[in-house]
């Protein structure tokens, strides 16, 4: 093996450390190692080799590809390998527009708003006929309602129990190993039982509220139940999101609502109506992905009305599906009779999202229960 | 050592297992750098198989530990024969030793229930092949359980000691990516991703598995599964479903595709109702190669 070969090794790993790829040093010696090992010939046995040992994930393939030809240069017979090189990901460019009147009208009326506005609800304001109250015309008395709705919900999660197992004064099967432990003192008697229980199981809840002009109306009253679902159970993480992705964790800890809010719209007040979901979810799997694993429930509060690229939603859900226990998204629009999900962002959404509800009334709020839980 | 990579392929062909120069390069890795080899892929494209030959081809054993979720360290390690314990206090009871004595005993080996793990540790003579299957199905815990044993394998039991592997087992791992591992665990392995086979890959494992089937039916039968494939189904069908139906077909004597031997046997090949209406609807429209019914 040559220095040369060597230097092209190390100056790979050093280009896929650049491009995000968790490259480390054990991984450069194991490469040189695999490459010294005498079995790789061919500049397509070290393609495959090197490939195995520094890319651990598909998604990188195609940039590992660009990077392998760009270090030992494209073999003669094989030369259209090298074009495998993906197309570099957009940034989404931060189209910064006036600040939408009407969400800061209602954050800074605070609680006082009683919820009367009627105006411009895509789809849903001509069905005021329906029998079930909407959000969009609701009224003060049914806060308490939301937030009875969250508590219940919260003690239902908190409740499960999980497929572990813990030791337990009290519980549902005996501890045979603690018991017969305990068993040699007494003379191999199990006087004294050890039971074991299982371990509640601990779901965690991040939940992305698109809180642009089309969500007005819901907006509010998506935050005040998760507002409410921050008090009872500690894990919950939240986001708002229009054309910027916010974290509003600290915000919904604030006790009364109404400095929440006032905290809330100091941060938001410049952002603008327009909704770009794909962007925004592209930057919180960047930044936040590792609040999601196995146990956490992702749930979106949104109408899909999207004005961003749909392919990128369509990438970015799918990333993020792959990382939670459950994805839900909720759209106020779909309490409304004749709703077909057909904005552009919501069809690009929908093959990627477990579940497609509703959140649009107080009672799709306590169907939302069996979401969560399941 | 030269030749090692196509001499591997040799090997593997021999063991029925159709592989290409992507697959034998990581199994050489792995032997070579002795490091445990990641296999992620759809289902049913082979990843569990690749434990099975390479167990086949070193003539070894081979361990599997199946994951679920809420796995645990006594189902997959260790846990003491309670039943046994018991009744040997009993028995020394009964013979009027004191039962203090009784737990420098029963805490012994003999009262060990070895799990898969810890089998592949304590291990004797040829290393094994330990197979842990879907992983991607088990929690964080237990992954960073297995992490701690991958690293260097020795187990400590409280009441024994510390285990030590006399000889590292080759380990391989599988994921469907019902979830993403950790970086950790990834960062200790080799990787190995299986894509679906391209048509003559696929003929070529069907005609090595089912040599029962015409040269004609084996292409047809690929070529309707690779049309399905880009159907975007719910449920795409793997290579292990593709040579389910081959069998059912040759156990049906047939000598080509026919639409209604396609229909009756379909569910060899989609397992999912939504599919198999969207696919029933293909074949009624004439848009999928289902032979002719002459």
């Amino acid at each position: 093996m040559t220095k040369d070969l060597v230097a092209r090794v190390v100056w790979l790993c050093r280009a896929l450390r650049e491009r995000g790829l968790a490259v480390t040093i054990s991984h450069a010696t194991d490469a040189i190692r695999a490459l010294q090992a005498g079995a790789v010939r061919s500049r397509d046995h070290a393609y495959l080799a090197l490939r195995c040992v520094l890319v651990s994930r598909p998604e990188d393939f195609a940039t590992f590809d660009q990077l392998f030809w760009t270090a030992f240069g494209v073999d003669d017979g094989d030369g259209q390998r090298a074009q495998g090189a993906p197309a570099s990901p957009r940034r989404p460019q931060e189209a910064r527009g006036p600040a939408h009147p009407s969400l800061s009208r209602w954050l800074q009326q605070g609680e006082d708003d009683s919820g009367a506005e009627t105006e411009e609800i895509p789809g849903a304001s001509d069905h005021s006929a329906l029998v079930r109250k909407d959000f969009a015309s609701f009224a003060e008395g049914d806060l308490e309602e939301i937030e009875r709705i969250a508590a219940r919900l919260a003690r239902r999660l908190a409740a499960r129990p999980g497929r572990r197992w813990a030791p337990a004064k009290r519980g549902a099967r005996v501890d045979l190993r603690r018991t017969l432990r305990r068993s040699l003192s007494t003379g191999a008697e199990p006087l004294d039982l050890r039971f074991r229980r299982r371990k509640p199981r601990k779901t965690r809840i991040v939940a992305l509220c698109d809180v642009s002009g089309s969500m007005d109306l819901y907006s509010r009253l998506l935050l005040q139940f998760l507002y409410a679902l921050h008090g009872s159970v500690a894990k919950v993480e939240s986001f708002a999101f229009s054309t910027s992705l916010l974290r509003i964790t600290d915000s919904m800890r604030e006790r009364p609502f109404s400095s929440a809010l006032r905290g809330l719209s100091e941060r938001v007040h410049d952002w603008s109506g327009g909704t770009r979901i794909g962007a925004c979810m592209s930057t919180f799997n960047a930044e936040w992905g590792k609040l999601v694993d196995r146990r956490t429930v992702v749930v979106i509060l949104s109408d899909g009305w999207d004005t961003g690229d749909p392919a990128e939603l369509a990438a970015q859900l799918e990333l993020l599906k792959s990382r939670c226990r459950r994805l839900i998204w909720l759209n106020p629009l779909l309490g409304s009779p004749g709703y077909q999900p057909v904005t552009r962002g919501m069809e690009a959404a929908l093959p990627h999202v477990g579940v497609f509800a509703s959140a649009h009334d107080l009672s799709s709020l306590r169907a939302l229960e069996k979401h969560l839980l399941a | 050592m030269d030749a090692a990579i196509p001499q591997l392929l040799e090997r593997l062909d021999r063991e029925a297992y159709v592989a290409d120069p992507a697959i034998a390069t990581s199994l050489w890795l792995s032997l070579t750098l002795k490091k445990p080899l990641l296999v992620e892929g759809h289902a049913g494209v082979g990843k569990t198989e690749i434990a099975k030959v390479l167990a086949r081809m070193l003539e070894t054993d081979l361990i599997r530990l199946q994951c679920y979720e809420g796995l645990d360290a006594s189902t997959a390690l260790y846990e003491w024969n309670y039943p046994k314990q018991l009744l040997h206090i009993r028995l020394q009871e009964r013979d009027g030793k004191p039962a203090a004595d009784a737990e420098s005993q029963i805490f012994g080996e003999a009262f060990l229930l070895k799990r898969p793990l810890l089998q592949a540790i304590a291990h004797q003579g040829r290393a094994p092949v330990l197979l842990v299957d879907e992983i991607d199905r088990s929690d964080e815990e237990f992954e960073a359980f297995l992490l701690e044993v991958l690293s260097d394998f020795q187990v400590t039991v409280p009441e024994l000691g510390t285990i030590r592997a006399p000889v590292r087992p080759h380990v391989v791992l599988t994921s469907n990516r019902s979830r993403d591992l950790s970086d950790a665990l990834r960062r200790r392995c080799l990787y190995l991703w299986i894509d679906y086979p391209p048509f003559e890959k696929e003929l070529a494992i069907v005609r090595r598995k089912v040599p029962g089937a015409s040269d004609e039916l084996a292409a047809q039968i690929v070529g309707l599964v690779q049309q399905l494939r880009r159907a975007k189904l719910a449920k795409a069908p793997g290579v292990s479903e593709t040579l389910d139906w081959a069998d059912a077909l040759v156990a049906l004597h047939a000598i080509r595709l026919q639409p209604q031997l396609v229909g009756e046997t379909l569910g060899c090949l989609v397992k999912d109702e939504g599919d198999l209406r969207k696919v029933q609807a293909e074949i009624e429209a004439g848009r999928l190669a289902v032979g002719s019914s002459a």
